[in-house]
């Protein structure tokens, strides 16, 4: 993805729009940071992935840096570092699930949309990807698309929904699509989460929160917290570390501003 | 005692709209609340939380007045927060709960902040539930119109303020301090304890996690008294539960009970195994419980029976399964499961539940070998009590449990002949 003086435009127009709600969401904690994960979920639900736009404007608002939002950021599952299809198919791949035909379910999904677990067809319309327990084992095998529910699948009604979605009269909204073009989820293959279950051609798809090559957050990680717990830290840092982190901080946030290559 | 289905917080559900304020009052909703408030302190409600018995219905059955009673007596602000952060497999109860009656999730959650002199709570919500969110917003615009959140509240003087926070996908959100990192804005990692969340919990002030289903039940305890819930049950596991019941059952469902129904009876509420097929063994409490099997099904369901049984109650989850079942691939996606989810921060969990992972997978696909098998049957003691939280002692309590009840099942999915290079 380049930084395309559109892109820049269109983020900055979204950046506006939700400061508001952002202001608001932060008003309802008794700690800033809180509001750091319904923020994502904001920009998310905005853009349809969690852009690195999206987190340096958090970062923004929360006061921390981008490596500290990215770091929480890529703890969470459902939030996509990387843009994902209009339709986000997540099948429950657990107990309850795999004991009532889920495998079979499944196996159908990847042959009709003709991808794997964790891949986003190329036309982007699907993302597919089979998860954990969704708390809604009465109904199994059970599925959400776009975090919307689907209970008691059966091989007819997988058929029914992407016929549905295909024809554009699926009652669910799509996820918005803005960024880098669908080709997405890319990374090292040999990851734990992207072995196995591959389609062929999709050899190079991984898992949306690792991309990789963003570079070595920990001196800016180590930053916040002298700024944080500054007494800690003294006569063990270099000392305009621990005396002006603030400034250190500017001067890095600036470097990292310049040296950022998009991925 | 004879099988029956009792609906207490499941009163209701399926025959009004309860996600309607106007609904859920009309059943007497609030007033509990108002009564909570007006007429008792916070001394008293815990005391009668204590007197009831309840015990915790999120997993650990901890008594919940005794949780309350840990919290120091010193004037920093104290939270309440609400774990609906559902995620055990089987687990569906505070999913129903969140969907069908926030009102009285609402309302349990306000008694059990007042009770504990709470000025803030907070309820996290699983990412997933993104319709419970809704709906759970919707209720607490209701709930604030109608002067039960905010400033001085009933004319008491009492300040209550209530946020919602949504999760974004992970299981171990669930532990409670993981869940407080997550409401700090933290990745989800647990803590070290102690200190408990009672003495040092969200933005490192006195904190009481409790259930859904836990705070729910304060609704009706202070509507019919501490006495009435502590005369059902067992002598020490009192009250009503919600149990999840679903894998090889006719009608997989939510059903309350008193506990102390036996298993057996459990299974015939929800339709008995499927035609022509028999139960060989039941996973009593969620993901992380070890197995049981015959004589154990006429055990009653409680948390001293299960404990003595070697599993436990935990969160309320039945999984039910006939003659037909493959416990191989049950074992496999419930190990993936909690590989999937360690957090990573404690090596025997992250690196044993992925090692597991991998040697199941191997049995899956019939490439096991003899060794594999006594390797399952060990490696408990390499996982167990030695990690930050309970997650990496949930690995292998099932796995454990069927390898050595059907070895069979296992020893036929090891590689016949070493193939030759």
């Amino acid at each position: 993805m380049t930084m395309t003086p559109d892109r820049l435009e269109v983020f900055e127009e979204i950046r506006e729009r939700l400061r508001p709600e952002c202001e608001r969401l932060i008003a309802l904690y008794p700690d800033t940071r809180s509001a750091l994960i319904p923020m994502m979920h904001l920009f998310q639900a905005e853009e349809g992935y969690a852009s690195q736009e999206a987190m340096r404007a958090i970062a923004g608002h929360l006061n921390v840096t981008t490596a500290t939002v990215e770091s929480t950021i890529s703890f969470y599952t459902l939030f996509f570092r990387k843009r994902v299809g209009k339709y986000m198919l997540q099948v429950c791949r657990n107990l309850s699930c795999t004991m009532n035909g889920a495998e079979d379910i499944m196996a159908y999904f990847r042959e009709q949309l003709g991808i794997g677990h964790l891949e986003t067809a190329e036309d982007g319309l699907f993302s597919y990807e089979e998860v954990e327990c969704l708390a809604a084992c009465d109904r199994a095998p059970c599925m959400q698309i776009n975090l919307e529910f689907v209970y008691d699948l059966t091989p007819k009604m997988v058929d029914d929904i992407l016929a549905a979605i295909k024809g554009g009269t699926y009652p669910v909204a799509p996820l918005p699509q803005t960024g880098e073009p669908p080709k997405t989820w890319i990374m090292n293959q040999d990851s734990q989460v992207s072995r196995g279950d591959k389609s062929p051609g999709a050899e190079n798809v991984g898992h949306p929160n690792n991309p990789g090559g963003i570079g070595d957050p920990s001196g800016v990680i180590m930053l916040d917290r002298i700024i944080l717990e500054r007494e800690r830290f003294v006569g063990r840092t270099r000392e305009r570390m621990v005396n002006e982190p603030n400034v250190v901080l500017e001067v890095v946030r600036e470097e990292e501003q310049e040296t950022w290559q998009p991925s | 005692m004879a099988a029956v289905v009792t609906p207490v917080l499941m009163a209701g559900i399926g025959e009004a709209d309860l996600r309607d304020i106007t609904v859920y009052r009309q059943r007497g909703g609030y007033k509990q609340l108002e009564r909570a408030f007006k007429e008792f302190t916070g001394v008293q409600l815990l005391d009668m939380a204590k007197a009831s018995g309840l015990r915790g219905r999120g997993g650990a059955g901890f008594p919940t007045g005794m949780k309350w009673g840990f919290l120091p007596g010193n004037d920093k602000p104290r939270y309440m927060v609400c774990n609906c952060d559902e995620a055990e497999p089987g687990t569906f109860k505070d999913h129903m709960l969140l969907e069908e009656t926030p009102h009285l999730v609402l309302e349990g959650i306000l008694i059990g902040a007042y009770a504990i002199g709470c000025k803030h709570a907070f309820i996290y919500i699983r990412g997933e539930f993104k319709r419970g969110f809704e709906i759970m917003s919707k209720a607490v615009e209701e709930a604030r119109a109608a002067g039960f959140i905010g400033k001085n509240l009933f004319g008491t003087g009492n300040d209550l303020e209530f946020t919602i926070h949504r999760g974004a996908g992970a299981y171990i959100c669930g532990e409670e301090t993981a869940l407080l990192n997550s409401l700090e804005g933290k990745r989800g990692e647990p803590r070290l304890k102690p200190p408990f969340p009672a003495v040092e919990g969200l933005y490192k002030m006195p904190t009481v996690v409790n259930n859904v289903e836990t705070l729910a039940y304060l609704v009706p305890i202070l509507e019919k008294g501490a006495e009435w819930f502590a005369a059902v049950g067992t002598e020490k596991s009192k009250g009503f539960k919600i149990v999840s019941i679903s894998g090889h059952v006719k009608k997989p469902g939510n059903y309350e009970i008193p506990l102390g129904t036996t298993v057996r009876e459990l299974i015939e509420i929800a339709g008995g195994p499927r035609e022509g097929r028999t139960v060989v063994a039941v996973q009593p409490g969620g993901g992380s419980s070890a197995a049981i099997f015959d004589q154990n099904l006429d055990l009653p369901y409680d948390y001293e029976s299960m404990a003595k049984a070697g599993t436990m109650l935990g969160s309320g989850a039945m999984v039910v399964f006939d003659d037909t079942t493959d416990f191989v691939k049950a074992a496999y996606s419930l190990v993936r499961f909690f590989a999937h989810e360690s957090c990573g921060q404690c090596t025997p969990c992250r690196e044993g539940g992925h090692w597991l992972e991998q040697t199941l997978e191997r049995f899956v696909h019939g490439q096991a070998l003899q060794s594999d098998i006594d390797m399952l049957k060990k490696v408990s003691r390499q996982l167990t009590g030695i990690n930050l939280c309970a997650l990496g002692d949930s690995i292998e309590p099932f796995l454990a449990s069927v390898v050595n009840r059907f070895p069979e099942q296992f020893e036929a999915r090891v590689l016949k002949e070493m193939v030759s290079k």
